[in-house]
């Protein structure tokens, strides 16, 4: 019991205070191997992927000379360790006793090498997959790159599909992410400022931007923001977006999250910043404006003309989303006389056997596309289409039958969830699908004069929200206009966006 | 935090507010009863009887054997006025009567003879009535009868007449335009007329109908008469509300009938005061197209087509001279807003006149001049069954 209650009870922890008592390795690398040795093996205590691997090689004249190899065999391609350290020194033909750091340079074939003196920095490496190489009678540490955990391949992203366009994907290590980005940008001035978070996960943060194209105090910003960040793990890059975002408390994303590598250098080149986390596919981008949440990769890879017809029925359909559900039960319950006198008979008719009034009814099937949207996203892939099927028949069908539901209230909230869907950005589609509810609210108790307070209120908040300092709304302007109203042709598109 | 919380009890306050007050004019749609047309009558104690339909909506969506099922019925109360006799109905309603989507509004022809003064007002005051609504007088019967009558096409009866009226065949006309036209000086209202027409065959309810059946012509808020066909549509050019028409001539020497199809009507009325005489000018203009030939004629030849246009003129004018006639001497009412078109062009005059008007209108002077231009000849120049020699070209 009492060990239950302690386990419950969390330590509450200030900001700026260290998670936890530091591990005292702060000491210089000793001289003798041993005590080296001993060093290690009592920081990695109980750790059963730590590998200490003694060398000796005694040929001939020279004396003899000793090597300790240690690594974490979780984290290493163990070929590196036996083909570019092992070998090399295992068949050694040295006229005399060499130290470290020769040998290391003359004989050792590994890519990445670094000396350390102090065991931090070799506590620090091996963790990241490095394998340490320590001399006898040598107060220095070198340390050799030889990580090789298994990844997955490149895959296409599936929460952002395109029928034309690149069809490679983020995946969860950084370094394969920000090749992809280095790919695709093959030029010096994309930078990628790496920094360390998490005290205990010490997850890798890349800051990459275009200098000379990104607003250099967005830059600095972005860093501040992005250092402040004390936390004991990230797990995904949504961490640290809701540590450094404008709004907490906002429906609408104001950092745009995405797990394509051409999204990433389009924003690039447009002068924003994007913050890779490693460990995730999903890339940051900061600053996010509406109109990023309505526009989709796909739209720069096809002709501009059919570009521009896809953004306008987005438009259209993202007030479908917010608005068809509280406007049908607003003109149902208080404004009777706006529909056409056969379109109201035949809805009349629809309800004529349904107990509950319009708010509720449209209130239930909201909540239940919600469940079974979030279903279909949480259930093993093998049984999802039970859960559609049972969905359709049930909701769709036998609750009109029995009169539980009327039919346009079925159609209506349909038409809803396919609104939503056709919104390219997933977070931005959360908050608009969010906005639905209390909307629903105020058109049940307000009728339409309540949608008009919502809307008002929706778009005050819209137009006072900023992300880094840019305002939500940002390029309306009759100049950039050409990006938003419609997809000029990209040869049109002469102007580089302003870096004030 | 504490913040936070002040700020999360406001919220809770301010939604308590619109639950607590917001819903005072919600209701269900199930709730309502749709009225679709109401018809008011004289009884025979001489007060006034509203009757209205009310559609029913179609319960169970789905189940096939709705078929015999009622679509609508039709309730009626007496009353001294309009509201009066709406309450006593609404007493036999259990769901609330709805008026927003009611579409025409029928007159009994016996109560229109006596004045409808007295069930107009409630449509201008009450602000849950509509101002497009049609309103039609009922040709020798009474209004309920209309309503009860069932109409093959619509789901409700009544809206037929509201698509009958749409069709911009005979004279529509809304409260609106009743309410401006009984208003505005020198002109009188007219109003549309429906007839209920019986199959003589069927004895059964099921086969009556109705029709339009011309203009009713208002003087003072009575109907003093009522237009027949021929004059209704000499009237719509005179009146300008022409929208489309179709006209028929009896070509002179028995040559047979030319009937076109007009599609753009214009009137041009000019009036002109000689000392004690109003002198009027009506020039109508339209433009049509042949649609029927059943004469010898190849219509597509000039000449033939001025021959055609000459006696489709001539026969227009003598339709719209007798309508005018009829205004003057039988109705002695202006419906076709000539004082109104003095009262415009020569406003000084008319305050001289315009207490006199009523004796003035009889008197006018009105030449008709009617200027016709026949555009196309219709698919086929001569009719198609007659061979070459047949034809006179």
């Amino acid at each position: 019991m009492k060990r239950l209650r302690k386990w419950m009870r969390l330590q509450p922890r200030r900001i700026g205070e260290p998670a936890m008592p530091e591990l005292d390795v702060n000491i210089q690398v000793s001289s003798d191997l041993n005590q080296n040795e001993q060093a290690l093996h009592t920081i990695f205590e109980h750790c059963s992927d730590i590998v200490f691997r003694k060398v000796r090689h005694a040929s001939g004249a020279v004396e003899t000379m000793e090597w300790l190899v240690i690594f974490l065999s979780s984290l290493v391609n163990e070929e590196v360790i036996d083909d570019h350290i092992l070998k090399s020194m295992i068949s050694l033909q040295a006229e005399k006793k060499l130290p470290l750091e020769e040998f290391a340079e003359t004989f050792l074939s590994a890519g990445t090498i670094e000396v350390t003196t102090n065991m931090k920095d070799i506590v620090r490496q091996l963790l990241n997959g490095y394998a340490i190489v320590l001399a006898q009678a040598e107060p220095a540490a070198m340390m050799v790159k030889a990580n090789g955990t298994k990844q997955r391949s490149l895959e296409e992203p599936s929460s952002e599909p395109v029928i034309r366009g690149p069809r490679d994907g983020f995946v969860e290590n950084v370094m394969t992410n920000m090749g992809l980005l280095r790919n695709r940008m093959k030029t010096p001035r994309l930078k990628m400022e790496s920094v360390t978070l998490g005290e205990l996960t010490q997850t890798q943060v890349v800051i990459a931007y275009i200098a000379g194209v990104a607003d250099a105090s967005l830059i600095d910003e972005i860093k501040k923001r992005v250092n402040r960040i004390q936390i004991d793990g990230i797990l995904d890059s949504g961490y640290v977006e809701e540590f450094i975002e404008d709004l907490p408390y906002s429906p609408f994303p104001q950092i745009h999250s995405t797990e394509r590598p051409d999204v990433v250098a389009a924003e690039l080149l447009e002068g924003r910043v994007s913050i890779l986390v490693d460990n995730t596919p999903f890339v940051l981008i900061a600053p996010m404006t509406l109109w990023a949440g309505l526009q989709a990769s796909e739209d720069y890879y096809v002709r501009w003309p059919i570009a521009t017809f896809v953004r306008w029925i987005r438009f259209l359909f993202i007030f479908i989303a917010i608005f068809a559900p509280p406007l049908y039960v607003a003109i149902t319950t208080f404004h009777q006389e706006m529909i056409p006198t056969n379109l109201v008979l035949s809805i009349a008719s629809a309800r004529e056997a349904v107990p509950f009034p319009a708010l509720i009814e449209a209130l239930l099937m909201e909540i239940i596309f919600e469940a079974l949207r979030e279903a279909g996203i949480r259930l093993p892939k093998q049984i999802g289409q039970a859960v559609s099927i049972v969905g359709a028949l049930v909701i769709g069908q036998a609750a009109v039958q029995a009169g539980i539901i009327s039919a346009p209230v079925v159609i209506i909230v349909s038409i809803t969830g396919i609104a939503a869907f056709t919104i390219p950005r997933y977070s931005f589609a959360n908050g608009i699908r969010l906005l639905r509810f209390p909307m629903l609210f105020l058109a049940g108790t307000l009728g339409l004069y309540g949608i008009v307070l919502g809307f008002i209120a929706i778009l005050l908040h819209v137009s006072s929200l900023r992300s880094f300092g840019v305002p939500y709304f940002t390029p309306v302007s009759l100049s950039s206009l050409k990006d938003i109203v419609i997809r000029s042709p990209i040869w049109a598109r002469t102007l580089r966006p302003p870096s004030e | 935090m504490k913040h936070l919380m002040k700020q999360l009890l406001c919220l809770g306050l301010l939604a308590n507010l619109l639950l607590l007050s917001g819903c005072w004019d919600r209701t269900e749609i199930n709730d309502l009863a749709f009225i679709t047309g109401s018809a008011f009558d004289l009884s025979k104690s001489g007060k006034y009887i509203l009757s209205i339909q009310i559609a029913i909506p179609q319960g169970g969506t789905g189940s096939g054997d709705t078929g015999q099922q009622e679509k609508f019925f039709v309730l009626s109360a007496e009353g001294s006025n309009a509201s009066e006799a709406f309450e006593l109905i609404q007493k036999k309603s259990s769901r609330r009567l709805f008026t927003a989507h009611r579409s025409v509004i029928f007159i009994g022809e016996s109560l229109g003879r006596r004045g409808i003064n007295d069930v107009l007002d409630v449509f201008a005051h009450d602000p849950r009535q509509r101002l497009r609504t049609y309103i039609m007088v009922v040709k020798g019967g009474e209004g309920k009868r209309i309503l009860e009558t069932r109409y093959p096409f619509e789901q409700v009866s009544v809206e037929s007449i509201k698509e009958l009226e749409g069709l911009d065949t005979e004279v529509a006309v809304t409260l609106r335009d009743y309410y401006i036209s009984a208003s505005s000086q020198g002109i009188s209202p007219v109003m549309g007329v429906i007839e209920p027409e019986v199959n003589p065959q069927g004895g059964e309810k099921r086969n009556e109908l109705y029709r339009q059946a011309g203009t009713a012509i208002f003087k003072d808020a009575k109907l003093v008469g009522i237009l027949n066909g021929n004059e209704t549509s000499g009237f719509l050019w005179a009146a300008d509300r022409m929208k489309q028409g179709r006209i028929n001539a009896v070509l002179p020497n028995g040559q047979g009938i030319v009937g076109i199809v007009l599609n753009a009507t214009k009137r041009r009325m000019v009036t002109e005061v000689q000392g004690d005489k109003v002198k009027v000018k009506l020039k109508l203009q339209g433009k049509g197209s042949i649609v029927e030939n059943n004469t010898h004629l190849d219509v597509s030849r000039p000449k033939n087509r001025a021959l055609v246009e000459q006696v489709l003129e001539k026969s227009i004018e003598e339709q719209v001279r007798h309508l005018i006639s009829q205004l003057q001497k039988k109705y002695r009412a202006d419906s076709l807003g000539i004082g109104q078109e003095l009262y415009r062009e020569h406003p000084k005059l008319w305050k001289q006149l315009q207490n006199s008007w009523e004796d003035k209108f009889p008197e006018a002077e009105v030449s008709v001049a009617v200027q016709l231009s026949i555009l196309g000849s219709g698919m086929a120049g001569p009719p198609l069954q007659f061979n070459d020699k047949e034809i006179i070209k």
